[in-house]
């Protein structure tokens, strides 16, 4: 009985030291892990997209609105800039401004007076242009609900992981926009186009901008989450130009577009500018109408939103330490080869060594261990963790087999028939 | 066993042995059953990895057991294995010969053993280690228990056959015949079957698929699923792989739409199949000749064959020298066989190595190899029959209704 009540006695010791020892080191784990997991300015704030895309409309078209085209290419060279590729930008144009007879530098979009910054260029892609340019067909796009026949570059291929930064201009007024003369959309087709976005996964977040006359209405009926909105002007103002240029003849940028643009060329790929920084150059007395943002869609702070979550296709690289040294058996008896000292750690590619790798004819055991490293790595990264019994239990399989064929051949044998 | 035709078999087994082991350059032989597949299997069973995932391997998981447990390979063991098979085979040859001829030595047993060791469409892909040769050391060995009697082992062997390839179950049927009939040559003397040895068939069929449940279970214990049944039995019906080879389907499927691929397939394995049951019962009074028929038919029309098929097929013309006079063109192809023999690596390098040909060069090369194959085989099957007829006097002549 006594023997039985100290037996007990040490398993409940046992098991307290048991669960201590887990829970010291939970909480030594907790904070390592922590730190991984909030490397990157911590999870409230850091932006969990992993691709970004732009849809830049283009909606109006006649020479006189040599403006808006000039808009969406101004953007479009923007996005590209910083990042965002080809395959990834949807750019639909009403109208063809370079290309027109009226155009008196055929080829060429420009964007500010005197021409200094050429946006046409000759590395442009036009998805949507002309009379494709339709509200349908951008509603399409939105919603991903195409015919089979649409080719890829036409499509909005983005998934639950992608920003998305819309872009309309043209001509616009209360809760509608003009497409090509003849149609119009409005606030609550892109509302629902948005939710239907949003219901297929179809985006991670939004950016939608518009500059037209009265564009902060065009949001205005938006229900969507992680959709953030802005505008160049409010319910009865309407949106100016910026500046004519005497030779084309036509205004070539609208004010709200152009000191966007003019922001967006002091930000670069590794910008930390945020969209914050962004809205709080607005200014009345520049755009001379109320530029709006709606955020309460969106969930993330603006100001620890960057610029280039929406405007740039930034990816982020994680470096990992590299393993530990693998010593033992295989290591040849001579590690020192022309890389002189003891190497601890050889990655495949190292920068302090990589001078010495070009200027100097490494001897054949130095390479061969090195080789055997990257093998090491290579062959740990591949197959993982084996696992011991699986293993035991195929080698017992395969000799069970055999064995029993075996047996087989020996009866039949001795049967001798 | 004749104490004088060691020293030959000993030497042409010696001098296989040296070309193994000697550091030639073996070129490609266009198969299905190639080593390199055989130790990649054995490499990814060693490392838990599944071989039958996705047509990786199209062995049976018994040579993958039996090659990671018993009998491992490597560059010593790996040419004296199929060393030791080809001389199996060989003298297993040598003893179907003898037991044709009810005999226990004769003086032909060298060049029987001979005509197998030295016949290059054998010792090419033994060279390359292809586990074709014990595809054609198993089927010998089935052959020569049968015509010794010794049916259950015949059975099993066969079985084992079964396992490595399932298109040749079509050969039990001949081999039962076999062992109710027997070897002895009786080409110049047909007889009809007679019908109370009909009766013997079922206990043998039986037995035959007990063995090969026994062996299919050991084989399932050991890839410890049941996909390496698509992936190894139903290879050769299914046809996964169009990587070209010696046969005439590849080229065929390769061209062919998707709507009429389960078709054809049907078609051509079934064309396999009606050979047997004519052949049987024309040649039923000599089923060992009905079966080295069958091997030809095979070795032309299988699905995906290997050069040591068409070897088995010319070398075990050794067997049967009574038909050697009433043969009408074997300078043709036995001329056929030297043309395509040397046009199959030409084209195949020319188009897959070179790149100046195309694959019509090696399929026309492929074709010329079946018209060779066919052409022994239409040549021995009128022969077959025609040694019935015997001599004739100087005006008669044989004609064919």
């Amino acid at each position: 009985m006594r023997t039985q009540s100290v037996a007990l006695g040490y398993y409940i010791v046992a098991i307290a030291l048991l669960l201590a020892l887990s829970a010291v080191a939970g909480a030594q784990l907790a904070g390592p892990v922590e730190d991984f997991f909030a490397q990157h300015g911590g999870s409230a704030s850091a932006s969990a997209h992993t691709n970004n895309w732009a849809v830049l409309v283009c909606a109006s078209r006649y020479w006189f609105n040599y403006r808006h085209m000039a808009n969406a290419l101004g953007m479009y060279r923007t996005v590209k800039r910083l990042g965002i590729p080809d395959s990834n930008i949807i750019l639909m144009l009403a109208d063809d401004a370079a290309c027109n007879a009226r155009n008196k530098f055929p080829g060429c979009v420009y964007a500010n007076q005197g021409r200094h910054l050429d946006l046409y260029g000759d590395n442009i892609e036009v998805d949507y242009r002309g009379y494709e340019v339709t509200v349908e067909n951008f509603l399409r796009v939105l919603t991903g609900r195409m015919d089979a026949s649409v080719p890829r570059s036409k499509r909005l291929l983005t998934d639950d992981r992608s920003n998305v930064f819309v872009y309309m201009t043209g001509h616009g007024g209360n809760e509608f926009l003009k497409f090509q003369d003849n149609e119009e959309i409005s606030a609550f087709d892109i509302a629902d186009a948005l939710e239907q976005m949003w219901q297929k996964r179809r985006y991670h977040e939004i950016l939608f901008m518009v500059d037209t006359c009265q564009a902060n209405t065009m949001f205005s009926k938006f229900y969507s989450p992680n959709v953030l909105a802005t505008g160049s002007s409010e319910l009865g103002e309407s949106s100016y130009s910026h500046e004519n240029d005497y030779d084309i003849g036509v205004a070539v940028i609208d004010k709200f577009t152009h000191y966007i643009l003019q922001f967006m060329e002091g930000i670069n790929k590794t910008s930390q500018a945020s969209m914050q920084d962004l809205f709080n150059t607005y200014d009345y007395k520049k755009f001379e109408s109320h530029a709006g943002v709606r955020a309460d869609l969106f969930r993330r702070p603006l100001d620890r939103t960057l610029v280039t979550d929406f405007f740039g296709g930034v990816a982020q690289a994680e470096i990992l330490p590299f393993p530990p040294d693998e010593s033992g058996p295989e290591r040849s008896p001579e590690p020192k080869g022309a890389l002189g000292h003891d190497e601890h750690a050889v990655g495949v590619v190292s920068p302090a060594r990589s001078s010495n790798f070009n200027d100097t004819v490494l001897s054949g055991d130095a390479r061969a261990l090195q080789q055997r490293q990257f093998d090491t790595l290579i062959a740990a990264a591949a197959v993982g963790h084996p696992d011991a019994w699986a293993d035991a239990t195929r080698k017992l399989r395969a000799w069970a087999s055999t064995f029993l064929v075996l047996v087989l051949v020996g009866w039949v044998g001795m049967r001798g028939k | 066993m004749d104490f004088s035709q060691v020293p030959v078999f000993s030497a042409l087994v010696a001098a296989r042995l040296c070309l193994a082991l000697s550091p030639l350059p073996v070129d490609q032989v266009y198969k299905l059953a190639n080593s390199p597949a055989v130790q990649e299997g054995v490499y990814l069973l060693q490392h838990g990895l599944d071989p039958y995932y996705e047509g990786a391997v199209r062995h049976s998981p018994l040579l993958l057991s039996l090659f990671s447990t018993v009998l491992p390979l490597t560059t010593l063991t790996a040419p004296l294995l199929w060393t030791a098979c080809d001389a199996v085979s060989a003298w297993a040859l040598v003893n179907i010969w003898r037991a044709r001829l009810n005999v226990s030595h004769s003086s032909r047993d060298a060049l029987v053993a001979a005509s197998y060791l030295l016949n290059p469409y054998i010792v090419m892909p033994s060279l390359a280690l292809s586990t074709s040769s014990y595809e054609n050391a198993l089927c010998l060995l089935a052959l020569l228990f049968a015509c010794r009697g010794q049916r259950s082992m015949s059975l099993l062997t066969f079985a084992f056959l079964v396992q490595l390839s399932l298109s040749t179950v079509h050969l039990v049927i001949p081999l039962m015949l076999l062992i109710v009939t027997g070897p002895v040559s009786r080409l110049a003397s047909p007889q009809p079957l007679d019908t109370d040895k009909i009766k013997l068939l079922p206990p043998l069929a039986a037995e035959f698929i007990l063995y090969s449940l026994f062996l299919t279970l050991a084989a399932t214990i050991s890839s410890g699923s049941c996909a390496w049944i698509e992936q190894s039995w139903m290879a050769p019906f299914l046809l996964p792989d169009l990587t070209p080879n010696t046969g005439l389907w590849w080229y065929y499927f390769t061209e062919m739409f998707d709507h009429f691929r389960p078709f054809f397939l049907m078609v051509f394995s079934v064309h396999l199949f009606i050979y047997v049951i004519p052949i049987c019962l024309k040649f039923q009074h000599d089923i060992l000749y009905g079966w080295y028929l069958l091997l030809g038919v095979f070795a032309t029309f299988k699905s995906y064959p290997t050069l040591s098929d068409p070897g088995l097929f010319i070398s075990m013309i050794s067997v049967f020298p009574e038909v050697f006079p009433y043969l009408s063109y074997s300078v043709i192809t036995g001329l056929l066989h030297l043309h395509a023999s040397l046009l199959l690596p030409l084209f195949h390098s020319l188009w897959l190595t070179q790149g100046t040909g195309n694959a019509n060069f090696f399929y026309a090369s492929t074709l010329v190899f079946g018209m060779a194959n066919g052409g022994v085989l239409l040549d021995s099957i009128r022969a077959g029959l025609r040694i019935a007829m015997g001599e004739l006097k100087y005006d008669h002549d044989v004609v064919q209704e």
